[in-house]
């Protein structure tokens, strides 16, 4: 393999700057919002006013009579659902059926000429109501109280418990126990390009073309054509450039059944585009987490037993097709114990209806909530125990020698580097020399935190929020000049996958990066693949591009053997020319096969068949890998306004073989910033009446740009037994950072005892916790 | 997210742009747009029409009136020009400082310090600034123009001394002797302000004027003593206590911390040479 590739570039590997980046820097990208179709309607939404309701009338002679709207749908008009058959036994109505059940809920749907007039005529629909009380607490839901948000059905909707053999003895004969309550309040990815969707019919050929920024192109076809009783391959999925989705596109939503069956029902296109306060009444929301948890460790602060009470509150609907309620808890259950050697385990989930917004998939999903969890409770023992965190951290990491390792919840860390990165991400921020500074800063009254973070990342699993699909696709066409063109299954929304894939398909290709064109998004051309989420694009799609290509390159290496009178093997490609290895003059190019394979068909070597195509589906060897890394953050507390500044934050990750190091860095950056927006701002507000109080930009503080921490990054690589070695990687950052930054706020406060369990941590929560005295107790 | 409907008329001189105001009480003027607009595109504010005075080429000076030792600031002139002027830098360089801390770039380029004033939002920077500094504001009106003094013309929670039909035209800032200290605390860089000081020295007499999320509007408070700038915190909160109809622990508590951090500045910005003639 070496040798082969001797003389080649090796793409993968390589800091390749990406190629969609020209079109989105310059602003050429087109997005849902750019689509220009003649004739285009646009709907809009009366949404409800109340968090939990009957709708005793809708009246909308008024919106009817407004010039330019064309329609007034309510649910009798369009009355599909989307369905759930997984343990949440409720389906959500495209409009709201008799009840809302949160405020935002789509009542009614109107379709103008222009969204102007649209609005217009939503304000002229007059629905009537009568207030119910609404369900806000997710503990007092799981007895059905106040009430039960649907009548059919108890609020908790996903129970699960689990528990080790020997748990109940190794606990109870612990000699030390703690108990404590971890709270992550509602986020949602607010991605900075809004969902939306058109749906524009073909008159001549019947067919149905929709635009729509989703994950999971293959996926929303087929629930399209399911829910809306169509013919799937009557159905078109295109997906424009999509800015951002981290998981909340993935869902597919009652807006965009209710845009479709309007653009059949009126046989004209038409268009919703959400805007800002929409997204946040109506994008699913996530990490609504509650664990009530006890562990037990010894003198040392081993862990023995850790029990924990996971909760969840689900929203009104599980989301379709994935609840995050039930992803966030039952995954979280399955590693909560973190990259810790911990025996025992015992989990209870309870996951409830309630009257706010569907919990649906945010990047991470399980992964920020239990990593703050796991990470909280180690840091509580190392306090209790007046011991170094990161010294209860080496008590307790899996060791090398204990790979692979099963948890307690049965599942197997294939391969990684715990300890290794853990010793190297202390290394790299220095952390005796921080201790120190520590030390001497409180003298001063600074008051500076440290926070370690060691994550897991189950990775490229079967089932995501994207779908179940456990394999991924891409199809690989020599065009007859030589170019190559490829498809995949994947719905990229920033992640470079036209670079990266592009990068595996020229190793094997043996052709430079310049001459591949990667697509994806267009159920059309694209082979049926599972899309993206669940960190599964760079694993699975990557292994489906390097089978493709080495599929495809097997079939050239004939070509040219034959063409070039030489055995196979002594085949070797370089910048689209094949070679007998060593004899660089005796040469045919990729063009020269290609001209063959297309035109010159009775050239083709016997066995071959004509053209240059081919189709491959790639499966992972295991259903589930592992990445791993540890983060590490330094902050500054000022104890007398409560803010929080970043010093320092180092991550070191090791998700086996890069593609490209440039966009797996690009990936941290970005779920550092995240986290930072996790630990200290980001957060969904309901009032007593179940109303979103949050429903701007200036009410829901994302981070901006001077609050990202400039960070050092150190990649290890323990490849995965999969294709190139590649692990998934585009969730850990996420995983690991609230936690690290949430821990070295506690660290900072802990002159005064203070520990916060409850993201996030806000400069009054800060401030009021300390009390009068902005100096800490000596 | 659309504004209901409005019409839209483009001001030529002051004395249309009143006119129209005059005429209209449902009009609204139209000058950098970065609260209006916002508001309309929630529905929230419905003005029958627009009277845009973006044109208006007397709404735009930025000059230093040096006999009268005054800085002629008009109503359009935007946040990032004042930021940026050479002349503020040369004259009044602390309200450069002020500027900066107003929103982000884009905001600031669009923003004028007469729609901050007239929106009159209690926590932002301009009117408690303008307060501490003794300007004056130049009104026109339907008949005649006024002068109204800074601390009466903010005169509660988003409202303003303006009559019906009277526009700000400009602001006179008296370019005055001593310290200047500026603090502020906000969610994020940017932001509105959660509570914020502005602290003027000058000899024994040091003025704080506070601003912020939780105030019906600037506050300001005046102390006279040798003593220096070490009040310390717990000194300005009970201030800020007994002026401002805070009671709010955490607010007060930020509004003495700006306080301290404002007059900790003005004490040692007082030692410097200013070359205000």
């Amino acid at each position: 393999m070496a040798e082969e590739f001797a003389s080649a570039p090796h793409f993968v590997g390589a800091r390749i700057p990406r190629t969609e980046d020209s079109r989105l820097l310059r602003g050429e990208a087109q997005y849902l919002d750019d689509i220009q179709i003649p004739n285009l309607l646009e709907m809009a939404f009366v949404r409800s006013p109340y968090a939990a309701a009957r709708i005793l009338s809708v009246d909308s002679s008024a919106a009817w009579n407004i010039p330019g709207v064309r329609a007034v749908f309510t649910f009798a008009d369009m009355p599909f659902v989307l369905p759930q058959n997984g343990p949440s036994p409720i389906d959500q109505p495209v409009l709201a059926r008799e009840r809302v059940r949160h405020a935002g809920e789509a009542v009614v749907a109107v379709v103008a000429e222009s969204r102007y007039i649209a609005e217009d005529a939503c304000e002229a629909v007059h629905v009537a109501y009568t207030p119910e009380e609404p369900v806000l607490d997710m503990q007092a839901a799981q007895k059905d109280r106040p009430r039960r948000v649907h009548d059919a059905a108890p609020n908790v909707f996903y129970h699960q418990e689990y528990e080790t053999e020997g748990f109940q003895a190794a606990f109870d004969t612990a000699p030390h126990r703690l108990t404590m309550t971890f709270q992550t309040t509602r986020q949602t990815a607010c991605s900075l390009e809004t969902r939306g969707i058109i749906a524009a019919a073909d008159p001549f050929s019947g067919r149905m073309t929709v635009y729509c920024g989703t994950q999971s192109p293959h996926r929303l076809r087929g629930d399209l054509a399911e829910m809306l009783q169509m013919e799937e391959h009557l159905l078109r999925v295109i997906v424009p450039e999509v800015g951002g989705a981290f998981g909340m596109k993935a869902a597919t939503y009652p807006e965009y059944l209710a845009v479709v069956q309007a653009a059949r029902l009126l046989r004209q296109p038409v268009k919703w585009t959400a805007d800002r306060v929409e997204s946040f009444l109506s994008d699913v929301h996530a990490r609504d987490d509650i664990h009530d948890l006890e562990v037990a460790f010894d003198q040392r602060g081993q862990i023995i037993a850790v029990k924990d009470h996971l909760m969840a509150d689900g929203g009104a609907y599980a989301s379709y097709p994935f609840s995050g309620a039930i992803g966030e808890t039952s995954l979280a259950a399955k590693v909560i114990t973190g990259p810790y050697d911990i025996a025992h385990l015992s989990t209870v989930i309870d996951c409830t209806y309630s009257n706010k917004v569907p919990l649906g998939a945010y990047r991470g999903v399980w992964g920020p909530v239990a990593s703050f969890v796991q990470e909280g409770m180690v840091d509580r023992i190392a306090q209790f125990l007046h011991l170094d965190a990161a010294e209860v951290r080496r008590t307790n990491l899996v060791q090398p020698n204990q790979l692979p390792y099963r948890n307690a919840a049965g599942m197997l860390y294939d391969s990684g580097s715990f300890t290794e990165s853990f010793e190297h991400a202390l290394a790299q921020l220095d952390y005796t020399r921080w201790r120190a500074t520590q030390e001497q800063a409180r003298r001063v009254g600074k008051y500076l935190g440290i926070g370690l973070s060691n994550f897991v990342e189950p990775t490229a699993m079967a089932s995501s929020e994207a779908g179940s699909i456990g394999y991924e696709s891409c199809s690989v066409r020599v065009e007859p000049s030589g170019t190559v063109t490829a498809w995949l299954g994947l719905g990229p929304s920033g992640q470079g996958h036209e670079t990266t894939m592009a990068q595996v398909l020229a190793d094997q290709l043996g052709v430079d990066l310049e001459h591949i064109v990667v697509l994806h998004g267009d159920t059309d051309a694209a082979p049926l693949g599972g899309g993206t989420g669940g960190s599964r694009s760079g694993p699975l799609g990557g292994g489906a591009a390097m089978q493709a290509g080495r599929k495809m390159r097997e079939r050239l290496d004939v070509y040219a053997a034959h063409m070039l009178e030489a055995a196979v093997e002594d085949i070797a490609w370089e910048h689209g020319r094949a070679h007998v290895r060593g004899v660089y003059a005796r040469h045919v190019s990729l063009r020269d096969i290609a001209r063959i394979a297309y035109n010159d068909v009775r050239q083709i070597p016997s066995g071959l068949p004509i053209g240059l195509e081919v189709t491959e589906r790639y499966q992972p060897p295991r259903p589930v890998s592992f990445s791993n890394g540890t983060h590490a953050a330094v902050v500054e507390v000022n104890p007398s306004t409560g803010q929080v500044t970043v010093l320092d934050y180092v991550v070191v990750n090791d998700c086996g073989t890069l593609i490209n190091p440039l966009i797996v860095e690009g990936q941290i950056h970005g779920g550092v910033a995240q986290g930072v927006g996790a630990a200290l701002l980001e957060s969904l507000v309901y009032d007593d009446s179940g109303q979103l109080l949050t429903t701007t930009l200036m009410d829901y503080l994302l981070p901006s740009a001077p609050l990202v921490p400039r960070m050092r990054i150190e990649h290890l690589v323990t490849p995965s037994d999969g294709a190139l070695g590649v692990k998934g990687m585009g969730e850990g950052s996420l995983i690991a950072s609230p936690a690290a930054i949430a821990g070295a706020v506690n660290d900072a406060l802990s002159p005064w005892g203070v520990s916060f369990e409850r993201l996030p941590i806000a400069p009054r929560d800060i401030v009021t916790s300390l009390g009068r005295s902005s100096a800490a107790p000596v | 997210m659309k504004p209901a409907h409005f019409e839209y008329f483009r001001a030529a001189t002051i004395g249309e742009a009143v006119d129209k105001l005059g005429g209209d009480p449902e009009a609204r003027l139209l000058a950098g747009g970065q609260s209006l607009i916002p508001a309309m595109n929630f529905r929230v504010a419905r003005p029958s029409q627009l009277i845009d005075i973006n044109g208006l080429e007397e709404l735009k000076p930025l000059v230093a009136r040096l006999p009268e030792n005054i800085l002629e600031v008009g109503a359009l002139v935007r946040h990032q020009q004042i930021a940026t002027s050479p002349l503020v830098q040369r004259y009044l360089p602390f309200m450069a400082t002020v500027a900066l801390s107003i929103g982000h770039w884009a905001i600031r380029s669009r923003g004028s310090v007469g729609g901050s004033l007239c929106h009159a939002d209690p926590a932002a920077e301009w009117p408690a600034f303008m307060v501490a500094a003794g300007a004056e504001m130049v009104v026109a009106g339907p008949q005649k123009y006024r002068r109204i003094p800074a601390d009466t013309f903010c005169s509660g929670f988003m409202e303003t001394a303006l009559g019906p039909g009277e526009m700000l035209v400009k602001i006179e800032i008296p370019l005055a002797q001593g310290g200047w200290g500026f603090w502020e605390v906000a969610r994020r860089p940017g932001d509105f302000a959660l509570a914020g000081a502005v602290c003027r020295r000058h000899h024994s007499r040091t003025t704080v004027t506070w601003f912020g999320a939780d105030l019906s509007g600037p506050g300001t408070v005046t102390v006279e003593s040798e003593g220096g700038a070490g009040h310390g915190t717990h000194f300005w909160e009970d201030a800020a206590s007994r002026v401002l109809a805070v009671d709010d622990d955490y607010m007060l508590q930020i509004l003495g911390y700006c306080a301290d951090q404002a007059c900790r500045q003005a004490q040692s910005d007082e030692g410097r040479d200013y070359d205000n003639r």
